[in-house]
């Protein structure tokens, strides 16, 4: 069980599903409700809905997939760690490919020559080129250790210890951050859950470009505690407010519609004109038996499917009142006013009418939406980013290298030299270390080479 | 001022490049290849005064919009091109690097792309702008490199069958593909995902959304992890690896073009 989750082959085949699971996230509209999908996918909403694909990175089926590659990549990582440990302690000699070759034969004996006959001067090279050097001596046994750029060696297992740690960072920022959304028009206060403070929006400006379009939206806001004023700051898109673990973001901005303000000018039968400022939900006396209310303010006025007066967006693109006109109590007339088209107001199309009411005028107050946030899976992730990074360098720039010699008086000596990358290389670096060899070492060569035949 | 006329020369010049690097095939080698390494580098010179003369005008990143991000994407792979031929020569894969920087200029200069200096919607205000768009495009470009060595790769495979010769050249573009997506995957990583987080972070409060740039900056990152693994540890090379360079590099398109013109989301403004 432990070698199929720590194979290679489930890594390939769980770095394919995640591919084609996320392609097809991207295909299927994520987040809508259920008779989204059955009105415009009729055939694959079954489908859709029983394994969750309408939010499929969230889905029960995504986060298995997820779990076994965390899965994977911890067991690989736990296999491969002992076995680089005793690579890094020189306990298993490598045997790199053509090791029998001359040329390797040639090192393995000049090497061993150098190290036995003048190994101060050997050692002082290997140190020069920033070779690491451990010397083990047990009975006649010496053992030359040599090693450059070690965290080379981990590269792979940094780079998936660093996954390991943004999937587990991801799952607690899923599983446990806090967002609370905040509309606030100006002077507006806010207490949020659980804090000792509020937050209040003192100012909001929205600044532009010549051309009309948006160059900034930006909130002053303070932080209160007990009525006092903690801190205050400009909060913009790219620059949140960080106080006491929540951070605060400019999110989006809009007309609190609910609090518009209107004017209308009405004209009765004897062709007297008034104007009217009221608020949704305000009643006012036109005269001793007349009463005028107005009922709600739509900014995009449209109806929806089953003929209802609804809004199609949050912009005044068609705004609209209903107002309700009462004698002594009893409701006489009841419509729409436009502010853009007029001609549609339904009051002076009732029959009888005695009086023109029209909409002249809307005013809402501008809020700032806000985001107050707390996510606890967020400097896991970033430790997890900066992990990553420095693993790949490890893994591509970094070349570990390793050379080992054993000598033992009598027997032939032990000789390797690893590289992880470029082994080639690695040889003609060893062979250029060669020339550098002080005439002693090249001597003994040959009276060497005279023993050992 | 404006930077076009300066982009139109830099375009001339790298179809010259190309031109000659295609010349060195049939005759004087070494001339050829002189003069086409030195067109490219006066190519260079000159696209990278225009890319100053955009970042000046327009008082932002020269990288903000389709057109503005090609021609960086462009910049950069020429920036690659001319490293991999200082440090590793790049033998026969030199002017078919530069059919690419051709078609990649002619879709920069074509009108189909709309070239006015737009200012700066309020979320792309940020220094995050020049480190996350930057340091991905770059590492694209290296990609780039290792999407058309591979098909290099692919391509030779049926005239080197037997020929020592051939194979050796063709093992070559394997070499400098595998070279490449070394050097692009750690630089798409850092800018793509990390610094994109982030950005995101502090943009959008939240540094990962499952917005579709996002999945498809994950789904190419995928596809590079894929071929490292096939190719290190299961000793996949050649055809193989080739494949899945190629197909990684169409998802990066995919995440840069397709995305923005078939896909909605946070990442709609370029």
């Amino acid at each position: 069980m432990i070698r199929f989750l720590s194979s290679l082959k489930l890594t390939i085949f769980l770095l394919s599903l995640i591919i084609l699971l996320s392609v097809i996230g991207t295909l299927i509209p994520q987040g809508e409700d259920p008779g989204f999908y059955q009105t415009y996918l009729p055939r694959w909403s079954g489908i859709i809905l029983s394994l969750q694909l309408d939010h499929l990175y969230r889905s029960s089926l995504f986060l298995s997939v997820a779990f076994f590659f965390l899965l994977n990549i911890l067991f690989c990582s736990l296999r491969q760690l002992p076995v680089k440990l005793k690579q890094l302690r020189g306990e298993i000699k490598f045997i790199p490919p053509g090791v029998q070759s001359v040329a390797v034969r040639k090192l393995a004996s000049s090497f061993s020559d150098w190290f036995e006959a003048s190994p101060d001067s050997l050692l002082a090279e290997l140190r020069q080129r920033h070779y690491q050097i451990k010397i083990k001596k047990s009975g006649e046994k010496k053992t030359l250790l040599a090693q450059k750029e070690r965290p080379g060696l981990f590269g792979p297992e940094i780079v998936h210890l660093a996954i390991m740690i943004i999937i587990v960072g991801g799952l607690i920022s899923a599983l446990f951050s806090q967002r609370i959304e905040l509309a606030l028009t100006e002077g507006q206060t806010a207490d949020l859950p659980g804090k000792n403070f509020s937050f209040r929006l003192d100012r909001f400006t929205i600044d532009y470009y010549p051309d009309g379009s948006i160059k900034s939206w930006k909130s002053l806001v303070s932080i209160l505690e007990q009525g006092q004023v903690k801190k205050q700051k400009i909060i913009e898109v790219n620059h949140p407010l960080k106080y006491d673990g929540l951070n605060f973001f400019q999110m989006s901005y809009g007309f609190d519609w609910d609090r518009t303000k209107v004017e209308l000018e009405i004209i009765s039968g004897n062709s007297a004109v008034r104007q009217l400022t009221l608020k949704v939900g305000e009643k006012v006396q036109l005269d001793s038996s007349l009463t005028l209310s107005l009922l709600n303010f739509i900014p995009d006025f449209t109806l929806d499917p089953g003929g209802r007066p609804t809004s199609r967006s949050a912009e005044a693109n068609n705004p609209a009142v209903l107002v309700l006109v009462s004698r002594e109590g009893a409701p006489v007339y009841q419509g729409w006013l436009f502010y853009y088209h007029p001609e549609s107001n339904q009051i002076q199309q009732q029959p009888g009418s005695e009086l023109a009411i029209s909409l002249k005028k809307f005013e809402a107050p501008l809020f700032s939406g806000l985001e107050a946030a707390s996510d606890p899976g967020l400097n896991l992730v970033w430790l997890g980013c900066a992990l990553l990074f420095l693993g790949l360098l490890a893994c591509f720039y970094l070349n570990y290298r390793q050379m080992v010699i054993g000598l033992r008086p009598g027997e032939k000596p032990v000789f390797s030299a690893h590289s992880r990358h470029n082994q080639t290389t690695f040889y003609q670096e060893l062979e250029r270390l060669l020339e550098v060899r002080p005439d002693s070492a090249i001597n003994s060569d040959r009276k060497n080479e005279g023993k050992t035949k | 001022m404006n930077e076009f006329p300066l982009l139109l020369i830099s375009f001339i010049i790298y179809i010259l490049v190309m031109l000659s690097g295609f010349a060195s095939f049939f005759g004087f080698k070494a001339k050829w290849s002189r003069i086409s390494y030195t067109l490219a580098i006066a190519g260079f010179v000159v696209q990278s005064a225009g890319l100053l003369v955009r970042t000046i005008v327009s008082g932002h990143a020269p990288f903000t919009n389709m057109y503005e991000s090609i021609n960086f994407l462009s910049w950069s792979c020429v920036l690659v091109i001319i490293i991999f031929q200082r440090k590793f020569r790049l033998e026969k894969a030199w002017p078919y690097l530069w059919l690419l920087i051709v078609a990649l200029m002619a879709l920069v200069s074509s009108p189909l792309l709309p070239k006015n200096v737009t200012p700066l919607v309020p979320a792309l205000q940020s220094y995050w702008l020049w480190l996350h768009v930057s340091v991905t495009l770059l590492g694209e470009a290296f990609l780039a490199v290792a999407f058309v060595a591979s098909i290099l790769y692919l391509a030779a495979g049926r005239s080197s069958a037997g020929n020592s010769e051939a194979q050796k050249k063709q093992e070559n573009y394997d070499l400098i593909a595998y070279r490449a997506v070394a050097a692009g995957f750690p630089l798409f990583t850092l800018g793509a995902l990390v610094f994109g987080m982030i950005w995101a972070s502090r943009a959008w409060g939240r540094y990962w959304s499952w917005d579709p740039k996002e999945v498809w900056s994950l789904i190419t990152w995928l596809f590079y992890a894929l071929y490292l693994h096939t190719r290190l540890v299961m000793g996949w090379k050649g055809k193989r690896s080739a494949l899945i360079a190629i197909i990684g590099f169409l998802a990066a398109l995919f995440t840069f073009f397709g995305v923005n013109y078939l896909l909605s989301g946070l990442h709609s403004y370029v």
